[in-house]
């Protein structure tokens, strides 16, 4: 029985197994994006002092091969072998992290997981997704540390740089730690390490939850050393007009602040800094998740600045935004509403400070609406989101047959034409109520396909088979073969159930309202025949209807009158939406 | 007993306007800093905040506003926080800052008062007699915020040398520096019956922006004059 891992949550990996042999699986994905997972070996002091022990495409195995890298297996993205015991002594902890390659942000990934499986049991798993994060281009997903035992912690936590950023914060503090002495070999870089705020990530595995202020609490504990950080990094290296230290800009980035960059300050109030914790009036000076410089004009408008100098009066706000000089002290925790009085006095109302600071990322059209860009890949078929495909009729030169008026946007030279079903077609629709009106999109470019904001779900079918009913289909190669089936059964109103089974090689768009459940085919999987999308058709289908005599007779009927079952080997699936029709 | 709610509890403000979830809109309330906002879309306000249905000056205005039934505002004034929604659509906040945008009246949720903005006919579209899309551009320094069914796309219509072509059902904002116009790709066919269900799209050029909706919305965008 897999345990589910929460953000943050630990456990003793001999709690989970009594195995050493570890399957580590990695699924992470999202609409055009592609990643580098790899997994950092790690020794007491947080340092990758080993760099053979970076495990990731380029090196897939450690030198005793107690880590390699697996690849792509099972429905993993990526996949370790982790043998525990056959881990040398000084690596102490295993950071497995995922980077995209390429443009693109973590708020764009999909629904993820990292699991563990031991003896081909699945013993533990830790979802995500994508709005756990924001503009972050890296994760660190788990944790595996040796604090008397192995133990697993799920840390979920966004980084803003990319793998290099990463291999930088734990090789490249080696420099701020063992000044000149031992530069990482890795690492020409010295320890300017742009973009990031490490001791956030430590922290949550650290067992002593009061980190001191100097050193190391006692045993392995990858406690932050606040020492650590001389010109305390911002997270984005914004050219901000001021230099006091903690102030991460204000960024929506959906990494935690450094719990407590500033040297001088008293790291122990961030006991948990998972979360950005919502500051107590009383936490005000050290960490301030502060939309910081609001309030002064000179600073750059790029993402996270305040707005420049023309927003800062609104015409006659009779209490604009304190002048610099009543400014505390650098970075003030947003005057949150009924939170804290606002800074630097009003006159007047006090209670609603308004910040007139962008919090959103920028200013400007283009930069408030740049988290929906347009993903740029070169497939034929590339999910924009949940609720919009792309197709691309220039690449592999067949036509797409599309719902009516599912349509949004194209660019290029594209004709739409009806496509009709012929009179057989027409006639069997008429008769099955698995008729689909359709129009044949011809040329070359990009059409947007979108209805209804349901969710959309690109199948690419490889020469097997899948069955859907016919008003979720949206849009299909033309290449693809379907015909309408029947499922036979008793009890069925109208004698039976018609289905449309697409067949051939190509993609088929399958649209659903809400978030479907994908469930594997098992002896006993049974669905609302009003609620299934679809179903591979290898499966064999059963309508297995509650019939109890009484029940039209009398109240009490569940309304759960005919189900399908499903039966097959393993591999097989179906889709059921959250929505019945 | 609320633990489980406990995690959507608002977040400290940050900016004057702020996404709260996906679908809602949280605007911090000032004095003298007034909100425009799609009447109705209220759902619920922290402090003082008042409500005048169609101010005068606004009502000048929306004369010209053809619509009639379409998408009447309200002014909101007072300190406080509000928060606004419409019927579960996806909330996109722009700060514009000097940049201006073109909105479709349907999917207009709030702006800041002081923007400057004005309903306009879209040009180009002369040719379907007695029809016009009418929109609403705003610009200036301030906040805007639209809904959008579903999570929106930005199209960069400078991207490639072919003009962008949208549904104008599903079609939201626009830089208001495009050239638009209007397209029939209807055949002779379609009018014994046979259309492809994609009669009439708009078609941008220039450089710019487009945000496009993932559905297409019922309601008439194609306003009839009178």
């Amino acid at each position: 029985m897999a345990r589910e891992f929460q953000r943050g949550h630990k456990a003793r990996i001999s709690d989970l197994t009594a195995g050493t042999d570890l399957y580590v699986g990695v699924q992470i994905s999202g609409p055009g994006l592609t990643f580098d997972i790899s997994c950092f070996g790690l020794d007491a002091d947080e340092r990758l002092s080993d760099d053979r022990y970076f495990i990731f495409f380029n090196q897939p195995k450690s030198p005793e091969e107690s880590i390699q890298l697996l690849g792509a297996q099972a429905g993993d993205t990526e996949s370790f072998r982790v043998t525990l015991d056959r881990i040398p002594p000084r690596i102490q902890k295993l950071a497995f992290t995922a980077t995209i390659d390429g443009a693109g942000q973590m708020s764009q990934v999909g629904p993820g997981y990292v699991r563990i499986v031991a003896g081909g049991e699945e013993v533990a798993r830790y979802s995500f997704n994508g709005s756990e994060f924001s503009t972050e281009r890296a994760v660190m997903l788990v944790d595996f540390y040796l604090k008397d035992v192995w133990r697993f912690a799920a840390v979920g936590q966004g980084f803003d740089g990319g793998l290099d950023a990463l291999l930088k914060n734990f090789g490249g503090e080696v420099l701020e730690e063992e000044a000149p002495a031992a530069p990482a070999p890795q690492q020409p870089q010295s320890g300017s390490a742009p973009g990031f705020a490490p001791p956030a990530f430590a922290t949550p595995s650290a067992p002593a939850p009061a980190p001191v202020p100097q050193g190391f609490t006692p045993p392995p504990a990858p406690a932050p050393v606040p020492q650590g950080f001389t010109p305390p990094p911002a997270p984005a290296p914004v050219p901000q007009g001021f230099t006091p230290p903690p102030a991460p800009a204000p960024v929506p980035q959906g990494f935690t602040p450094p719990p407590a960059p500033s040297p001088g300050s008293a790291p122990n109030v961030h006991a948990a800094p998972t979360v950005i914790a919502p500051l107590a009036p009383g936490t005000v000076p050290p960490p301030a998740p502060a939309p910081a410089p609001y309030g002064q004009p000179p600073a750059p408008p790029s993402p996270g600045a305040p707005m420049p100098p023309g927003y800062g009066q609104p015409p006659g706000p009779p209490q604009a935004p304190a002048p610099p000089p009543g400014y505390p002290q650098a970075p003030t925790p947003p005057p949150g509403y009924g939170q804290q009085p606002p800074f630097g006095q009003v006159p007047g109302q006090q209670t609603y400070a308004v910040p007139q600071g962008a919090a959103q990322g920028g200013a400007g059209v283009s930069a408030a609406l740049q988290k929906f860009k347009e993903t740029p890949t070169g497939q034929r078929w590339t999910p924009q989101n949940s609720k919009l495909i792309r197709a691309d009729l220039g690449m592999g030169g067949q036509p797409v047959l599309a719902r009516q008026g599912s349509m949004v946007l194209y660019q290029g030279k594209v004709d739409f034409s009806y496509k009709g079903a012929g009179f057989a077609g027409r006639i069997v629709g008429n008769a099955t109520g698995q008729e689909m009106q359709l129009m044949r999109c011809t040329g070359n470019g990009q059409v947007f396909f979108a209805e209804n904001s349901a969710h959309l779900h690109p199948i690419e079918l490889q020469g097997d088979a899948i069955c859907v009913s016919a008003e979720s289909v949206l849009a299909f190669d033309e290449g693809l073969q379907y015909e309408v089936r029947r499922i036979e059964g008793h009890g069925i109103p109208g004698g039976a159930l018609f289905t449309m089974q697409f067949q051939g090689t190509g993609t088929i768009v399958v649209k659903t309202h809400g978030t479907p459940v994908v469930l594997p085919v098992t002896p006993t999987t049974f669905a609302d025949c009003n609620a299934v999308v679809a179903w591979s058709a290898a499966s064999q289908v059963i309508v297995s209807s509650q019939v109890r005599m009484r029940r039209n007779a009398y109240p009490g009927d569940t309304g759960e009158s005919v189900n399908l079952q499903f039966r097959g080997a393993p591999g097989n699936f179906i889709v059921v939406q959250p929505y019945e029709v | 007993m609320n633990q489980p709610l406990a995690g959507y509890a608002p977040a400290p403000v940050t900016a004057r306007m702020d996404n709260h979830g996906d679908h809602m809109l949280k605007v911090a309330m000032q004095t003298g800093n007034d909100l425009l906002a799609r009447v109705g879309s209220m759902v619920a306000y922290e402090g003082f905040v008042q409500y005048e249905p169609n101010p005068p000056a606004v009502r000048q205005i929306a004369r010209d506003w053809v619509t009639g039934e379409g998408a009447p505002l309200m002014k909101c004034s007072g300190d406080g926080l509000l928060y606004l929604a419409d019927y579960g659509a996806n909330v996109v906040v722009i700060n514009l800052n000097g940049d201006g945008i073109s909105v479709n009246a349907t999917n207009l949720l709030a702006f800041d008062a002081h923007l400057t903005w004005g309903v306009e006919r879209v040009k180009g579209l002369a040719k379907f007699a007695g029809q016009g899309l009418w929109n609403t551009k705003i610009s200036g320094q301030g906040w805007v915020a639209l809904t959008s069914r579903g999570k929106p796309i930005v199209v960069d219509c400078g991207g490639g040398e072919d003009e962008t072509y949208v549904d104008p059902d599903a079609l939201v904002a626009w830089s208001p520096n495009l050239k638009v116009k209007g397209k029939r790709s209807f055949k002779a066919q379609s009018l014994i019956g046979r259309g492809s269900g994609e009669a009439f799209q708009m078609a941008f050029s220039g450089q710019g922006i487009v945000v496009v909706q993932p559905s297409e919305d019922s309601t008439d965008r194609l306003r009839f004059r009178g």
